[in-house]
């Protein structure tokens, strides 16, 4: 592999890797709050990805749109996702999980209310929106942007990238620099006594739920437009992000960030390699082989500590 | 409807624990779906009544190629019906398999179940086929695929399958021989979606790409990979001067799309599982120049199938999708091979009668070989032109001989 194939190969995972690590910060802020492995957030990722659909089917982009045009149909699906996705969320942390904590129920019944969550909303979703695969409305043509040491960059991928940044840095600052922020490391750390100190734990896993609902569904908007949306389309990435927040270190938002990378560039270069048909193979052989050298992940259980 | 409603609610307001106002009223909606929606018989024709199921995508992911199919099935029957020509009624019967392995099974079995299914048009995707055919022998049940091509399925030697089209060796050959027959390609990439039909497609295809001569290469990508990225840029930077994409129209979208961003200028040409419209909307103009084989023909623009094309039109206010002619077809075969047997219908007589038969239906003649094989061979070229998939013509006509 010359050196502009390997520019080629990491641009194309870290493109993938940035979706993986918005998806599992979800993953890991619930985890971090009420140490439960929310599987139905695959479903809140979905949701974003007919976020996007749903607006911009609404709106009708046009046929050869202007710059400006172009950044507000991005903007409108980017704010489509989030609020669908924050809003599923929500629903999802009322409906299903506050009945369950306010009835002490055992661990496995959250875990088995979070698949059934899941079943439960992607099967909705193929009942309304249908069981096919729908393309995002083109909002711009994808040309390449620039073009670095050989590798052309996308419009698509400028755009994931760098919304990805964005949410990243902010769910740093809010997490560690805000009053919710401080919420949520009280309640990670130790429920009882964050609500001794007067810090009202409900709402504040609320608000956790809603922040990685909004992330998830943004990503399932950006997830869409480089591929397509379908009612199934969060099982795989959800699943991937999954384990990226465990690579990281379950409960660690820079954890999340840095296993999210790590697979897709991993899966990414697998398959150069390889092929398409090896994904997964190598991607997973690197979370086997990073666990069995540290169980609590590259970065360890940290949302407690001020991560 | 409102009595059901009415019923429920007083005993709703009896019991009002908690646990029971969640459970009752989805008890109710249950009891109301099965109790309250009887659909009715179709009624028409008199004497006898048989089924004719058709097994085959009607929900998930491949559902636009599973109702082109049914729709062609259920005109048949209507106008057998409707003809008044014969002394027996028939009903349709769907059997769901979502064109997926694990859901094929119970798709057969109910329609093994009912006693009154005679024959069945299916399995429309090979996966399913492999698992369906078995259960469909046991049972005695003719099953006639318009569809399923994997080339090896009449090699197992299930008992009661009959193929009523020519299969992928025809499909993989035909695509070879027209990329031979264009000058400027000398290169190219085989491609498959790790399904029984994309596989058996390019292995097909990659013999024969060798035994013209060409420079062949094979990758495989999963139908549900998340970036198709990765695989554009492997067949940009194989540099080929060709693409052939063995599986469905849903992977196809988002790859054509990485694919003409990746600047990949080749000849893409893909085989029956991505010639639906369905790939245009999903790729937009991404798909333009793409090359689509098929066994089937264009109802549309044959002559031998435009009136057919109007009815269908009518009936469905949609022209006639891929292979929804060839469905129409076999179901009246299978009408006709009924009516043949005067009276004495059984599920062995009617898989006998068929076997043995043949029948001139609108798109091709029918008749099999002892493996259940199709006899006679023909594909059909189509392209992409301008957002339409516009018809080209007989690969052996195009490619002269």
């Amino acid at each position: 592999m010359s050196l502009s194939d390997s520019w080629d190969v990491l641009v194309l995972g870290l493109v993938l890797g940035s979706l993986y690590a918005v998806i599992a910060i979800g993953y890991t802020l619930v985890y971090g709050v009420l140490q439960l492995l929310n599987f139905a957030h695959s479903e809140v990722f979905m949701a974003g990805g007919f976020g996007g659909v749903i607006a911009l089917t609404i709106v009708e982009p046009a046929v050869d749109p202007s710059g400006m045009q172009s950044a507000v149909y991005v903007l409108l699906g980017i704010c489509a996702g989030a609020i669908l996705g924050g809003t599923i969320a929500f629903g999802l942390e009322k409906a299903a999980y506050r009945p369950l904590r306010r009835r002490n129920a055992p661990r496995l019944v959250f875990l088995i209310t979070a698949i059934g969550a899941s079943f439960f909303l992607y099967n909705l979703a193929g009942k309304l929106f249908g069981r096919y695969p729908i393309a995002m409305p083109t909002m711009y043509e994808n040309k390449t942007v620039f073009t670095v040491f050989g590798t052309r960059v996308s419009i698509t991928q400028l755009i994931i990238v760098g919304a990805a940044l964005v949410m990243l840095a902010a769910v740093d600052v809010i997490v560690n620099r805000t009053k919710l922020g401080s919420g949520i490391r009280a309640v990670a750390q130790d429920p009882e006594v964050a609500s001794l100190m007067g810090v009202d734990i409900d709402k504040v896993v609320s608000r956790t739920f809603v922040l990685g609902g909004l992330l998830g569904g943004v990503a399932g908007f950006l997830f869409g437009t480089n591929l397509q949306v379908e009612y199934t389309m969060g099982f795989l990435p959800g699943i991937t992000a999954f384990a990226a927040a465990v690579l990281g270190g379950i409960g660690n938002v820079r954890g999340a960030v840095l296993g999210g990378l790590l697979l897709g560039v991993v899966e990414a270069f697998t398959v150069e390699i390889w092929s398409d048909a090896w994904r997964y193979v190598g991607a997973f052989a690197v979370l086997v082989l990073v666990l069995m050298f540290r169980p609590t992940g590259l970065l360890g259980e940290r949302v407690g500590r001020a991560a | 409807m409102p009595t059901c409603l009415g019923s429920f609610q007083g005993v709703y307001q009896v019991l009002n624990k908690s646990i029971v106002r969640l459970a009752i009223p989805v008890a109710a909606g249950a009891l109301l779906l099965t109790a309250c929606s009887d659909d009715g018989d179709g009624g028409g024709g008199g004497g006898d009544t048989y089924k004719i199921a058709y097994q085959g995508p009607l929900s998930g992911q491949n559902v636009a190629l599973g109702e082109n199919m049914e729709n062609g099935v259920q005109l048949a029957i209507k106008e057998a019906n409707e003809s008044g020509e014969y002394d027996f009624t028939i009903e349709y019967k769907p059997a769901d398999d979502q064109g997926a392995e694990g859901q094929s099974t119970s798709a057969a079995q109910s329609a093994i179940d009912d006693p009154d299914v005679m024959a069945v048009v299916g399995p429309a995707f090979s996966g399913p086929t492999f698992v369906a055919a078995p259960l469909y022998g046991q049972a005695g049940l003719a099953v006639v695929s318009a569809s399923a091509t994997n080339p090896t399925i009449t090699e197992e030697g299930f008992p009661t399958f009959l193929r009523a089209v020519p299969n992928d060796n025809a499909q993989g050959s035909a695509m070879a021989r027209f990329l031979a027959s264009q000058d400027d390609v000398e290169s190219v990439m085989v491609i498959d979606d790790v399904t029984p039909y994309g596989e058996g497609l390019a292995d097909v295809a990659m013999e024969e790409l060798e035994a013209a001569g060409l420079q062949a290469q094979r990758e495989s990508v999963p139908a549900d990979t998340v970036d198709y990225g990765s695989a554009a840029r492997t067949v940009t930077s194989a540099n080929v001067d060709a693409l052939i994409y063995a599986g469905y129209y849903e992977a196809l979208g988002p790859f054509a799309t990485r694919l003409a961003e990746a600047g990949f200028e080749g000849i893409g040409i893909s085989g029956d599982g991505s010639n639906d419209d369905e790939f245009i909307n999903l790729a937009g103009g991404a798909s333009e120049g793409w090359y689509l084989t098929c066994p089937c023909t264009d109802a549309s623009a044959e002559e031998a199938t435009q009136d057919f094309a109007d009815r269908y039109q009518e009936e469905y206010g949609e022209a006639p999708g891929t292979y929804s002619a060839e469905s129409y077809d076999v179901a009246n075969m299978i009408i006709q091979t009924i009516a043949g047997l005067d009276g004495d219908v059984n599920r062995q007589a009617v898989y006998e009668a068929l076997a043995s038969g043949e029948y001139e239906g609108l798109t091709k003649t029918f008749s099999f070989t002892d493996t259940g094989e199709f006899e006679n061979e023909g594909i059909f070229l189509y392209q992409v032109e301008e957002g339409v998939r516009g018809y080209v013509g007989n690969v052996d006509e195009l490619v002269g001989g």
